[in-house]
C-alpha cells in the first residue's frame, strides 16, 4: 500500500523540508517505520522505545482520528495520514 | 445620560461599515451573550476584542490569581495585578476598555458539577482553557446543552483552532480520542495573540451571521514557519460525546 503522508511543520526537519511525503506499509505502523527507515529521526519522535505511538501524538486517516491502537490501523492504497501534535495551552 | 450612551453606535462605526455588517450585525452583537471559559492568554486576547466589539454580555470563568509568570501572554493584567483574581482585573479592564458592555466576573472551577450553571442562558461558549479535562467537560456541556463551543489551544509559538457545532461538526472528543498528560506549556504571548484572535473572529462572525466558519477544520498554525495547515474534520462514529445525535440532525 502506497500512502501519502502529510506532516507537520515540526518534522519537515528530517524530510528536507517536505510537507508531505509517500509511505508504503500494510498498517500505520508499517508506514512509520518505512518512513523511519528512509527519514531518519522521525520514528524517534513519534514513538518510544517500545515502539508505541507518544501520547501527545494523534494520527488521522482521511480526517478521521485513529486512536486507539493506531499503529495496527490497515490502511488501504490512496490513504492520507496526518500526524497532528495535541496542544493544551491556553 | 453617559458619554459612551450619548455617542450612540460611533463606537462601531467602522465595522457596521464591513460588508454584510451593518446595524443589524451590531445589533445582534449587542443581545449576544458568550461565556468565555478562562481568563489566560487566550481568554485575555478573546474577551478584549469581543468587548471592543460590542458583545453585550461576556461571562468570564477563571478560579486563578494573576501571578507574575503569566505577564507575557495575559495582556489585560500589570504588576499591580500580581495576587488579585484574575477576573476582577480582567472585568474592571474590560469595562473601561468599553463601558457599554457588561462583564460578569466568576471566580469559580470549571468541574462536571459546576459546568451546567456557568454555561446556562449563553448563547456561546469559547474554549480557552489550558488542559484537556477542563475543556472534555465544556466539550460535554456544549454538546448537552446545543451550544457552539469555540476551541483554541497553544503551545510555544504553535496554535489549534477549530469551531463545534453540536450535531453538525465534529466535536472535541471526535478530534481528540486521547487524554494526553502535558506538562506545564511553553508559550509566547503572540501565539495566545493569533489564536485568541481567530476565535473572537469565529464568534463575531457566528453572531453577526456573515463569512465561512471554521466548523470541519482544525487549523493548526506555525509561527516560526509563520505558516498554516488544515485538517479536514470528520464526526467520529465512535465518539463517546456526540455519536448520539441522530444523523438527521447534522
Amino acid at each position: 500500500m502506497s500512502v501519502r503522508v502529510r506532516l507537520h511543520p515540526y518534522f519537515r526537519r528530517f524530510t528536507d523540508g517536505q510537507d508531505a511525503v509517500e509511505a508504503v506499509g500494510q498498517t500505520i505502523g508499517e508506514c512509520i517505520d518505512d518512513l523511519g527507515s528512509r527519514f531518519p529521526g522521525i520514528k524517534e519522535r513519534l514513538c518510544d522505545e517500545k515502539g508505541e505511538l507518544l501520547s501527545f501524538y494523534d494520527i488521522y486517516v482521511n480526517s478521521q482520528s485513529c486512536y486507539p491502537e493506531e499503529l495496527a490501523k490497515p490502511l488501504k492504497d490512496g490513504d492520507e495520514l496526518t500526524i497532528v501534535t495535541i496542544i493544551a495551552g491556553g | 445620560m453617559s458619554k459612551a450612551a450619548g455617542r450612540g453606535l460611533q463606537r462601531y462605526d467602522r465595522q457596521m461599515l464591513i460588508e454584510g455588517f451593518g446595524r443589524e450585525g451590531q445589533e445582534r452583537l449587542r443581545r449576544a451573550k458568550v461565556v468565555v471559559a478562562g481568563a489566560g492568554g487566550l481568554g485575555c486576547v478573546i474577551s478584549i476584542y469581543l468587548a471592543a466589539a460590542g458583545v453585550g454580555k461576556i461571562r468570564l470563568v477563571d478560579h486563578d490569581r494573576v501571578e507574575f509568570t503569566d505577564l507575557n501572554r495575559q495582556i489585560l493584567y500589570t504588576d499591580k495585578d500580581v495576587g488579585r483574581r484574575k477576573v476582577d482585573s480582567a472585568k474592571e479592564r474590560l469595562e473601561s476598555l468599553n463601558p457599554e458592555v457588561t462583564v460578569e466576573a466568576v471566580d469559580q472551577t470549571i468541574t462536571e458539577d459546576s459546568v451546567l450553571e456557568l454555561v446556562g442562558g449563553y448563547d456561546l461558549i469559547v474554549d480557552a482553557m489550558d488542559n484537556f479535562a477542563a475543556r472534555y467537560i465544556l466539550n460535554k456541556a456544549a454538546i448537552d446543552n446545543d451550544i457552539p463551543l469555540f476551541h483554541g489551544a497553544i503551545h510555544g509559538f504553535e496554535g489549534r483552532a477549530t469551531t463545534i457545532i453540536p450535531g453538525r461538526t465534529a466535536c472535541l472528543r471526535c478530534l481528540y480520542r486521547r487524554v494526553p498528560s502535558l506538562g506545564t506549556t511553553p508559550v509566547i504571548g503572540v501565539a495566545a495573540a493569533v489564536i485568541g484572535s481567530i476565535q473572537a473572529t469565529e464568534v463575531i462572525k457566528y453572531i453577526v451571521g456573515i463569512g465561512e466558519l471554521l466548523t470541519n477544520r482544525l487549523l493548526i498554525y506555525d509561527g516560526l514557519g509563520l505558516e498554516c495547515m488544515e485538517l479536514e474534520l470528520k464526526r467520529h462514529p465512535d465518539c463517546e460525546e456526540c455519536r448520539h445525535i441522530r444523523e438527521a440532525q447534522r
